[in-house]
């Protein structure tokens, strides 16, 4: 009988650190995720935590994870050579067919950046998939930014937004995400866009109203959900959302079908 | 009027003197405080007969009736010989014709025999309270067996668990029922329900461990069943069997009122019976077998609390649970010494002064 | 077939089918209820048919013997997961109609949903044969009916208790040399056709209705009641939610174990996120969503019947007294106010 809730063991081939909370953990796996997708990641004795994927490659899985509970706090303290286990990946990604050539509005709020991570890199590599895209990008403070590289390389082939919340920073505005919404030359698209938002539950409340605002159409939303996981196969019943589960029909959904899932 | 009345005999056959001359208040003895309906209209009718027309909830849980005047206690009495065959003979199993081990003449036309063993207080326990450890009336009966008819002044009651609801603690012996609480591991789903019951009820010796499960300090449990009651699982159960707290030496009283000190943990009922059993025999041996008015508590300040765990309990074998206490130090009220009463001008206040 | 066999007869049977089988079935526990001198009824292995209650519906329900409230999945060293390992026996459990329903609507989340089977249950679930405990009276909680779980065909063997004697019917011919010296006789077992309780499950018609329906005044009511203690959901014969925890055995050991534990949505923590994140903060709305997941969500995922089964058990076992077929009809009356207020 298949255990699908039995991990695999995996080599930790480099740790970087993003901030002083979050991490980036490059993982040895053949598993292959699509941009948007979850593994349940653990540590035996420690326990089992729903990881987004933040980047991948041939061989090996990008984990960013910040250092906020029993499980990541013990993962920080593992290096390369060490192992983790995996199971996955698990969930509904980005649909990346659908965004193919339009153009792409992505906001995200803290590390509701390392879901889309992978897939700006996939645009950001391949120029021609979509027609352009403009990032909004939001921190609560200077010691929360992750992907400091990243975000810098972007800003070539981006339109950028980047902020913090309340903090002033050189080159970087101040405000909530939701503020540069309505900066977004959403005209210019001719209709012809798709929108991603990622961050805490009142982020995404509230930029998909202020998309709403700006004229934005349900169908043209896309938000990643984060719950609580003991499974992630559709059994432990905590991501349950209504006749949804997040593990299964999530994490990411479109808007239409979000602004109903009331928990 | 002219009287010419022993108020001693008249007390011992239970009739309290009144202020108004020639009057009496009888205590009619409930033990375990819990009795057939049907009596009340008993009850009624003696106050309207024989008293004054009203009644009073007697302070250690008797049918008082006031107001009966002296020449009426002969016939009064006669009508108590129901109720008395009733509620001591049959529903305690109390042989009227023993005191203290020694048999006496009992006229079941006289009313009660003695008054030195009080009625024994209850709380309704575990036959309607959801807190409750104990059938109390149960035991209450149990002990009335043991103690009445006697002229050994003694007081008890019985609380179904240690909140102590009838302030057993303020008795001669304060029996409360108590569990050795069963935990099963494999029930328990980890919700904390029962710590928090602990922390707020009782006494917070259970935590949620970082197994998701539950750490107890058997030490400090009192044995209350919070953690029960708590449960959404059934995960905590009590154990079959049925363990009680003794509270030893408590009173009122204007010489020196004092609460009881912890005597007997996690006993059985065979215990407590044992204990009872030798109540009358020690206490004709501490009195040189001539009955005083005096109280339990105050006779084991005679005899000391060593002689007279001696004497209690002997021929009484201890369940594997039990303890005792070594020995005890009960603490006096303050009230004697006036220590923290003072006038309200030598006060010394905090805050900001006038 | 049927057959009349009395207890002692019953008994040699146990005995021979003790070496294949473990016998689960519900089982009286004296003192052990919530309060001092209350019985508990729950499932049990029992080797004697007097050991069996017929009488009194079970406080806790038969799921507790294919998913236990805890249960170890692994149990790893620093670099090695191994696998529980489940009983080598067969499982025969007695099982009224509402119970045998509760475990195929358990099928669903644990081997069905998401395209997902779960190995737990399943090795659990494959050795199960049901002795279905014929029900036709129930009690005052019960409304199996109204939920159309009052009837199981799917059993082995079915039983009628009497005095002193179980009339059998024997579907299965897995069982029937057992009784092929039993004395023959005509029994087919019935079903409870009314309850003292009917309820009517109100529809919801749309997500608009559903919406309004979640911030209802009328949940309000449970933020006084409900103490949030999740009675309710272990008592249920269909919840099925679990949290996983790792366990050390001790501290300087690197081996321990990683279980599965009975949750409940009803208890305060269920959704809280390792960022600190809380979903539903007040009995209500955790109240709502164990009603709506019982009368309207696993119905709209899985199309065909409710979660719920009308065992009544939630009701039975709640310290609070709150009922869910009063609450249901609470909420069917609250939907009738939304609609007319849209009809307006």
């Amino acid at each position: 009988m298949n255990n699908i809730v039995k991990p695999v063991p995996c080599k930790i081939l480099d740790v970087k650190k993003e901030s002083k909370l979050e991490y980036t953990f490059k993982v040895e796996s053949d598993i292959k995720p699509s941009h948007g997708q979850f593994l349940q990641l653990s540590i035996p004795k420690i326990g089992e935590a729903p990881i987004s994927v933040s980047a991948y490659g041939d061989g090996w899985i990008d984990f960013t994870i910040r250092s906020v509970g029993k499980v990541t706090d013990e993962i920080f303290t593992k290096g390369p050579g060490d192992v983790l286990f995996l199971r996955g990946a698990y969930g509904k990604g980005w649909p990346v067919d659908k965004f193919e050539g339009k153009h792409m509005v992505v906001i995200t709020g803290g590390t509701g950046l390392a879901p889309v991570r992978s897939m700006l890199n996939m645009f950001y590599n391949n120029p021609d998939y979509v027609k352009s895209v403009t990032l909004i990008t939001g921190f609560k403070n200077e010691e929360g930014i992750v992907f400091k590289g990243e975000l810098e390389k972007w800003k070539d082939k981006f339109t950028t937004f980047y902020t913090l919340d309340a903090e002033k920073k050189e080159g970087w505005n101040t405000g909530f995400v939701t503020e540069f919404v309505s900066k977004v030359d959403w005209a210019s698209f001719d209709g012809n866009y798709e929108t991603v938002i990622v961050g805490p539950p009142p982020m995404m409340k509230f930029t998909g109203i202020e998309c709403s605002k700006c004229g934005v159409p349900d169908e043209k939303i896309w938000v990643s959900f984060e719950r609580r996981m003991s499974c992630a196969v559709g059994k432990c019943g905590h991501c349950r959302i209504d006749e949804v589960y997040v593990c299964l029909e999530g994490p990411v959904f479109n808007y239409t079908q979000a602004k109903y899932l009331i928990d | 009027m002219n009287h010419d009345i022993d108020v001693k005999k008249v007390r011992i056959n239970c009739y309290r003197q009144s202020k108004v001359a020639g009057e009496f208040m009888l205590q009619l003895r409930v033990p375990g405080a819990l009795i057939d309906a049907k009596y009340l209209s008993f009850v009624q009718e003696l106050c309207e007969e024989y008293g004054n027309g009203t009644f009073h909830f007697g302070t250690r849980m008797t049918f008082d009736i006031p107001g009966i005047k002296y020449e009426n206690i002969e016939a009064c009495n006669k009508r108590l010989k129901e109720y008395i065959k009733d509620v001591d003979v049959e529903m305690c199993d109390v042989d009227m014709e023993t005191i203290a081990h020694e048999p006496v003449e009992y006229d079941p036309e006289q009313g009660y025999p003695t008054i030195g063993a009080r009625n024994i207080m209850a709380c309704i326990g575990n036959i309607h309270c959801i807190k409750g450890n104990a059938n109390t009336q149960e035991l209450a009966h149990k002990i009335e067996k043991l103690i009445f008819p006697s002229h050994y002044h003694i007081k008890v009651a019985v609380a179904g668990c240690p909140n102590d609801c009838v302030k057993a603690n303020f008795n001669d012996f304060g029996i409360m029922g108590i569990n050795k609480m069963v935990y099963d591991y494999d029930r328990c789903i980890g919700c904390g329900a029962c710590a928090k019951a602990c922390q707020h009820h009782a006494t917070g010796v259970l935590t949620l461990n970082k197994d998701g499960k539950i750490d107890k300090d058997t030490c400090c449990c009192v044995g209350c069943g919070e953690c029960v009651i708590a449960c959404p699982t059934s995960a905590w159960t009590r154990n079959p069997k049925k363990l009680y707290r003794v509270t030893l030496g408590g009173r009122t009283g204007k010489k020196n009122p004092r609460s009881g000190k912890l005597f007997l943990n996690w006993v059985t009922e065979d215990v407590i019976l044992g204990m009872f059993a030798n109540w009358q025999k020690f206490s004709a041996w501490a009195l040189d077998y001539k009955p005083e008015y005096l109280h339990g508590g105050h006779l084991i300040d005679r005899v000391g609390y060593k002689g007279f765990v001696k004497h209690i309990f002997e021929g009484v074998e201890f369940n594997p649970e039990a303890k005792m206490a070594d020995d005890i130090y009960w603490a006096e009220n303050e009230q004697r010494g006036n220590m923290h009463v003072m006038p309200l001008s030598q006060h010394e206040h905090a805050g900001p002064q006038a | 077939m049927g057959y009349k066999v009395s207890f002692e007869e019953v008994n040699r049977i146990f005995d021979r089918l003790q070496g294949e089988y473990e016998i689960w079935a519900p089982k009286r526990f004296a003192g052990k209820g919530r309060y001092s001198d209350t019985d508990i009824v729950k499932y049990d292995k029992v080797s004697k048919v007097e050991e069996i209650e017929f009488k009194e519906k079970s406080d806790y329900p038969a799921k507790e013997v294919l998913s236990p409230i805890t249960q170890s999945l692994f149990y790893f060293t620093e670099d090695e997961f191994r696998e529980s390992k489940a009983t080598s026996k067969k499982l025969l459990i007695f099982m009224r109609p509402c119970d045998i329903n509760a475990q195929h609507h358990q099928e669903k989340i644990y081997l069905e949903n998401g395209g997902f089977a779960d190995m737990y249950y399943q090795r659990m679930n494959e050795k199960v044969k049901i002795v279905m405990m014929e029900c036709t009276e129930g009690w005052d909680t019960c409304f199996c009916v109204s939920m159309g779980s009052n009837k199981a065909e799917d059993y082995s063997l079915a039983v009628r208790v009497g005095d002193g004697e179980l009339m059998v019917d024997v579907k299965d011919d897995d069982f029937a040399p057992l009784f092929a010296e039993a004395a023959a006789a005509d029994f087919k077992p019935e079903y409870i056709e009314k309850n003292q309780i009917e309820l009517t499950i109100p529809e919801i018609p749309n997500k608009e209705v559903l919406t309004k329906l979640k911030s209802h005044p009328m949940w309000n009511e449970y933020n006084k009641r409900c103490i949030s203690c999740g009675s309710c959901t272990v008592a249920c014969s269909t919840c099925t939610c679990f949290s996983t925890t790792d366990v050390i055995y001790n501290e300087n050991t690197n081996v321990g174990e990683r279980k599965r534990t009975t949750a409940s949505c009803q208890i305060e923590g269920f959704t809280d996120m390792a960022g600190g994140h809380v979903f539903r903060k007040t009995a209500a709305e955790r109240m709502r969503y164990k009603v709506l997941h019982k009368f309207h969500d696993y119905k709209a995922r899985f199309k065909d019947y409710h979660m719920c089964v009308g065992c009544g058990r939630c009701t039975s076992r709640c310290p609070e007294f709150i009922s869910i077929t009063a609450t249901v009809k609470k909420m069917a009356k609250a939907i009738d106010e939304i609609l007319a207020e849209e009809g307006k």
